[in-house]
């Protein structure tokens, strides 16, 4: 059992991952096509030319003061729109949520152990963060987590709108990483526990283009694909 | 109010009209994280002491995920239970905001095409007389 989980069942849960993801973007590209319009009736009115002298614009002088001014007013637009941002409103959950996210990728991916099996299946290995760093890393990884799991199940509004597909979907990402913690310190059945943190990780990998896990590939999309539609690209696409 | 016996609902028209958009509005329905960062932005919710069944969330999963979950078959008293959701809890102002980007509105607004399709919208004499807050 352990030679399948760790070898060819690895290789399934990438095909699936990476093929999942193909067909979701392909899916999300094919969604957000732009339809058709329809033309208004009457004609597009001629725009009038106006009349009259072209406005002087002024060249900017640009001294250190006006340089200072001007860094100044960034400065106070950048923190203005940080202030009404999520970043802004919810401190916390912010905070906690950011946190999250980049232990999620770096953990796993920079961890000595998957590596060094990365290094024996491929024979190249990316660089490695020390052991007792990504112990600790992802013990805050879990609070934040266990954070996530408390706010579901204390929080009114998040309660409201919580099932037991969430919770199975929390499971299904905690369970790897408090597996390979349980793994290191070698708590409980190492053997056990080991081949279960193989078969969760790769769960996850499966699972994450089917599931709202998929946020992980979309969140780009939706927030700058679409968006960037709209400013550089040519608006075809929307949603 | 006349007392007259309502319609039963067409379950295969609703269906019809689900399965329109059923892509798109399963696609989005599927990636809603159930954070309810989105209910800070709807002046209902703050409006009502941040009372959860005005989450912009919360409106989406009652209406539009309920009909998609049950395939259309509802019965009246069903729709009318979303009609309060759609158009009572919810003004289509657009300001919802969610961090995945799911358009909420336009998920309401085809809730609302659904429940129009069985005949059941506010009328007039009764719902609009009632104040939103």
């Amino acid at each position: 059992m352990y030679a399948f989980i760790s070898g060819p069942m690895v290789w399934i849960a990438f095909a699936c991952f990476f093929a999942g993801l193909a067909f979701q973007t392909m899916q999300f590209l094919r969604l957000s096509q732009k339809k058709e319009l329809r033309a208004l009736p009457g004609k597009p009115k001629a725009k009038k030319k106006k009349k009259g002298k072209k406005a002087v614009k002024k060249k900017k002088a640009w001294t250190l003061a006006a340089l200072f001014a001007w860094a100044d007013g960034l400065f106070v637009r950048q923190l203005e729109s940080l202030r009404t941002s999520l970043l802004g409103h919810h401190v916390v959950m912010a905070g906690f949520t950011i946190l999250f996210h980049i232990l999620l990728f770096v953990v796993p991916i920079f961890l000595l152990a998957h590596n060094i099996l990365l290094r024996d299946a491929l024979g190249l290995s990316l660089p490695s963060l020390p052991e007792a760093l990504t112990d600790a890393l992802t013990f805050v990884f879990l609070l934040c987590a266990f954070f996530f799991l408390f706010r579901r199940l204390f929080v009114r509004q998040v309660r409201a709108i919580s099932g037991p597909y969430d919770y199975l979907m929390w499971l299904i990402t905690v369970l790897p990483f408090l597996t390979g913690f349980m793994a290191y310190h070698q708590w409980c059945d190492y053997d056990l526990i080991l081949r279960v943190h193989i078969i969760a990780g790769e769960l996850m990998l499966i699972v994450i283009p089917f599931t709202k896990l998929g946020h992980m590939l979309f969140f780009f999309f939706y927030r700058f694909l679409v968006g960037t539609e709209y400013s550089f690209g040519q608006g075809k696409r929307a949603w | 109010m006349t007392s007259q016996a309502q319609p039963a609902v067409r379950s295969d028209e609703i269906k019809r009209l689900l399965d329109r958009k059923k892509d798109k509005m399963k696609f989005q329905l599927s990636h809603c994280m159930r954070c309810t960062l989105c209910a800070e932005s709807c002046f209902l919710f703050k409006a009502h002491d941040k009372d959860p069944q005005y989450m912009p969330s919360y409106k989406v999963i009652h209406s539009l995920g309920k009909l998609y979950r049950r395939r259309g078959k509802v019965d009246r008293a069903f729709l009318e239970s979303i009609k309060k959701i759609v158009w009572k809890n919810c003004v289509l102002c657009r300001r919802c905001y969610c961090p995945v980007g799911i358009d909420i509105p336009g998920m309401i607004a085809f809730a609302r095409s659904i429940c129009r399709s069985q005949g059941v919208h506010p009328d007039f004499e009764g719902d609009a007389q009632q104040s939103w807050l």
